[in-house]
């Protein structure tokens, strides 16, 4: 009889090949899931908090000595915040944009609303 | 406290005698997105497609869909590629575009042919107005750790890219705060305008509810948003200050998102007498305009914009993250309702990174207000629903688009972990299409 060995060479080939499969996958999987926990917007936000709190001397709108300017009796808006002057430079209306949508809708075209 | 015009000071950069910018209508491949060259010019915005799909790069994964907060983008073509429905619903977020695995979706606007030329014109001072998100993504297109803040060397680059003044778009966050605040203060106080208030800042946000809310459009905030405010300052104030004449100056806008090239296309903009907003560009075509000029952004020094419309606050620089908005809110709010100094500016509780954050604030002196933040126009879609319905218990709501906010937005460098897992995914996708195609529909 010939001396058998647990693993033939047949099987040896097999059972490599369905190793490397789970290898591939389970390399791919863990990547997708390493990037997803590497949270980069959380990351971001943390770096805008600590500008917020470390970098920036001031911390309130109304204590940054150009908007005091800005709005000083003998500055650009001295009528003070929602003024004349505001309302025409900094402020605006709203237009009704829904009539595109509802003829989307009227030809049978499904949104996520 | 007249300013310098910095341009007759710097000479101007060597690169730009020698520098071929991209023509109109070429294609050109900035930071991992393609652009199209070209710069619109009295155009209704709502006609135009900000963001499109590449046929033959897309798979059919369906990543995008899964992103768009309308439904703008949908199956188009037999082999299951995406498209996009129509210009009228989709908000330009760019949602899409970040979290597409294979760079199938590609950017239709872009300005940096015209700006290059508006650079090298001896006749024109090119004004710069970044937003605050921008200097929280700009590094990492140069290898730097992810949120790196890179402000300083954001305005070093600028000045040597050859804008004439740099000025910042988080000095008019903090007008907007000014404006936005006594808005609200009017609002709580007399109650002329109805309640809760919705913020203005996301052009985004503010083309859906002018789509999908229309009967909310009285509950939006009047205030333009920090660039639509900045625009029209630098063409009269800061024209004044810095004793230029507006007409030659070219506004660029530069945000860490799509959707604002649409605002700055609204016809509306031209407060000033001009154009409000010249060009509008992103982080990644920034990161890509510096790198085309040789400069070596790592090694710059921190330097600070010009003043008059430059110096900004911790409460401006919070607007790229969402809940920011509604933090520099509320410590104006604060201040002006009690009577009282803010001691502790920290206001953590509207701190929001996805889904809807309520809180109720108590203030001395007033009672208490009560504010909601949504990250993601889903959400946002929900809190409409509630004032539609009449049962918003809110005095002020806080909508960003992006989950996450600007840092987050659509023009912002792309995230490497989306992309490094396509080769496994469209190799899904590829059998996925063939199983799909071998069965009768």
């Amino acid at each position: 009889m010939k001396n058998k060995g647990i693993l033939t060479r047949r099987g040896f080939i097999k059972m490599a090949g369905i190793a490397c499969g789970y290898a591939v996958l389970g390399y791919n999987v863990t990547r997708e899931a390493c990037a997803a926990t590497a949270d980069f917007v959380g990351i971001r936000q943390s770096s805008v908090y600590a500008a917020d709190s470390k970098r920036y001397a001031i911390r309130k709108s109304q204590d940054n000595p150009m908007i005091k300017k800005l709005y000083a009796k003998n500055g650009f808006l001295n009528e003070g915040p929602c003024g004349h002057k505001s309302h025409h430079l900094l402020h605006t209306e709203y237009e009704d944009r829904s009539a595109s949508l509802k003829a989307l809708k009227a030809k049978g075209v499904k949104l996520a609303l | 406290m007249p300013e310098s015009k910095a341009k007759d000071s710097v000479a101007t950069p060597a690169y730009l005698s020698n520098l071929t910018p991209p023509q109109k209508g070429e294609r050109v491949e900035m930071e991992g997105v393609y652009y199209k060259i070209a710069a619109p010019k009295d155009v209704d915005p709502a006609s135009i497609y900000f963001v499109q799909v590449d046929k033959d790069k897309c798979v059919g994964c369906g990543e995008c869909t899964s992103h768009c907060p309308t439904g703008a983008i949908q199956e188009m073509h037999a082999d299951g590629q995406r498209g996009i429905v129509d210009s009228a619903v989709c908000v330009n977020c760019g949602q899409c575009l970040e979290n597409c695995p294979f760079g199938a979706i590609s950017e239709e606007v872009s300005f940096v042919g015209e700006l290059f030329e508006k650079l090298r014109d001896p006749n024109t001072v090119v004004v710069s107005m970044p937003a605050p998100a921008v200097r929280y993504g700009l590094g990492e297109c140069f290898g730097m750790d992810t949120g790196t803040y890179v402000g300083g060397k954001m305005h070093a680059a600028l000045r040597r890219l050859g804008f004439g003044l740099i000025w910042d778009n988080e000095y008019t966050a903090d007008v907007t705060i000014m404006e936005e605040g006594t808005e609200l203060l009017e609002r709580v106080k007399h109650g002329k305008k109805p309640l809760p208030q919705f913020t203005s800042c996301c052009p985004g946000w503010v083309k859906f509810a002018e789509t999908f809310y229309p009967d909310l459009n009285g509950h939006l905030s009047t205030c333009k948003s920090p660039i639509g405010m900045l625009g029209p300052l630098a063409k009269t104030y800061g024209a004044e200050q810095a004793k230029i004449d507006g007409k030659n100056i070219y506004t660029v806008s530069i945000m860490p998102c799509i959707a604002k090239k649409f605002e700055g296309l609204r016809p509306e903009m031209n407060a000033s007498g001009y154009r409000d907003i010249d060009a509008t560009i992103n982080t990644r075509e920034l990161a890509w305009m510096i790198k085309k000029a040789g400069i070596d952004f790592v090694s710059l020094p921190e330097e600070d914009p010009d003043p008059v419309l430059g110096l900004s606050t911790g409460a401006a620089t919070i607007f790229g993250t969402s809940g920011g908005v509604m933090e520099a809110a509320l410590r104006l709010a604060y201040e002006v309702l009690s009577g009282d100094t803010l001691t502790n500016p920290d206001i953590k509780v509207v701190r929001a990174h996805e889904g809807i954050k309520t809180a109720d604030i108590p203030v001395p002196n007033f009672g208490t207000v009560k504010v909601a933040v949504a990250s993601g126009l889903q959400n946002a879609a929900k809190l409409c629903d509630e004032v539609r319905a009449g049962k918003s218990p809110y005095h002020f709501i806080e909508v960003m688009t992006c989950p996450g906010g600007c840092v987050n937005g659509g023009g912002q460098p792309l995230e490497p972990g989306i992309r490094e897992a396509s080769l496994f995914r469209s190799t899904i996708a590829k059998i996925n299409r063939r199983f799909t195609q071998r069965r009768p529909a």
